[in-house]
C-alpha cells in the first residue's frame, strides 16, 4: 500500500476530503447528509491516511484508551443538552433558552448542529477504532 | 448435548415468543391503519418553523425524535466498546 503514486494521490486528495467529511456534518441542518454521513466519511479519511502514511498519520496519535474516552465525552454531552431538553417539556418551551435562529443560516435551528457534530465524533471514532483492530500493535 | 439441547429450547422459545408479538400486528398498507395519522404532515408543514432546520429529516432525527438518535449512538458505542474488551490480546494493555 506505500508505492509512491498512492502516497502522492492520497496526499493531494486527503485535505478535500477532510473537508467534505466536515462539510457533510457542519451543514446537516441545511442539506442532505448529518452526523451518521459526516462521521463516516471522516472515519473512511483517517484509515485511509492510516494505511498509507502508517506512524506519520493524522490519528497516529490515538490510541484506543483516548478514542473511547473521547467518544463517551461526546455521548455524554448528547446526553446533557438533549436530556434537558427532552425532560423540560415538549418543543424545548421550559428548558434552556436556545434560540432558533433565521432558518438557512449555519449558527440556526438550536441544538441540530451541536448534535450533529457530537454524532459525527462517535461514528468517526468508531470506524477508526474498527479499523485499528487489524493492525497489529496499536491497541 | 444438554448444552445444544438447551440453546435450541431457547432459541425456539424466543422466536414464538417474537411471532406471537407479530401475529397482532395490523396488516399492511390499508388506508385505516395507525401509522397514517397526522404526524407526518405536521413534520411536513411546521418542521421549519418549529425546529428551524430547513432539511426536514435532519429536524426529525435530531429534534423531535432525537432521544432515538442518542440511543443508536450508544449502540455504536457500545459496539465497539464490546470489540475492544473481546478481540484485545491477552494481557496486552491498552496503550
Amino acid at each position: 500500500m506505500t508505492t509512491p503514486i498512492i502516497r502522492q494521490i492520497v496526499k493531494w486528495i486527503l485535505p478535500y476530503l477532510m473537508l467534505f467529511g466536515f462539510y457533510i456534518m457542519f451543514f446537516g441542518h441545511l442539506s442532505p447528509g448529518g452526523g451518521f454521513s459526516g462521521g463516516s466519511v471522516l472515519g473512511a479519511c483517517l484509515i485511509l491516511d492510516q494505511y498509507v502514511h502508517g506512524n506519520q498519520s493524522i490519528g497516529s496519535r490515538l490510541t484506543g484508551e483516548l478514542l473511547v474516552k473521547i467518544s463517551l465525552i461526546a455521548l455524554m454531552l448528547y446526553g446533557t443538552l438533549k436530556g434537558q431538553s427532552f425532560l423540560s417539556g415538549i418543543l424545548h418551551q421550559s428548558g434552556l433558552p436556545v434560540p432558533l435562529g433565521t432558518p438557512g443560516n449555519i449558527l440556526s435551528s438550536g441544538l441540530i448542529l451541536p448534535l450533529n457534530i457530537l454524532v459525527g465524533i462517535i461514528v468517526g471514532a468508531a470506524f477508526y477504532l474498527m479499523a485499528l483492530l487489524f493492525e497489529e500493535g496499536r491497541i | 448435548m444438554k448444552k445444544k439441547l438447551a440453546a435450541s429450547m431457547i432459541t425456539i422459545l424466543f422466536i414464538s415468543f417474537l411471532m406471537i408479538g407479530l401475529s397482532e400486528f395490523p396488516p399492511f398498507g390499508q388506508p385505516g391503519d395507525v401509522i397514517y395519522n397526522e404526524v407526518t404532515q405536521r413534520y411536513l408543514e411546521k418542521s421549519i418553523e418549529e425546529t428551524g432546520a430547513v432539511n426536514a429529516v435532519a429536524g426529525m432525527i435530531l429534534d423531535y425524535r432525537a432521544f432515538d438518535t442518542f440511543i443508536e449512538s450508544s449502540v455504536i458505542f457500545t459496539g465497539f466498546v464490546l470489540v475492544l474488551m473481546l478481540l484485545k490480546g491477552k494481557g496486552v494493555e491498552i496503550k
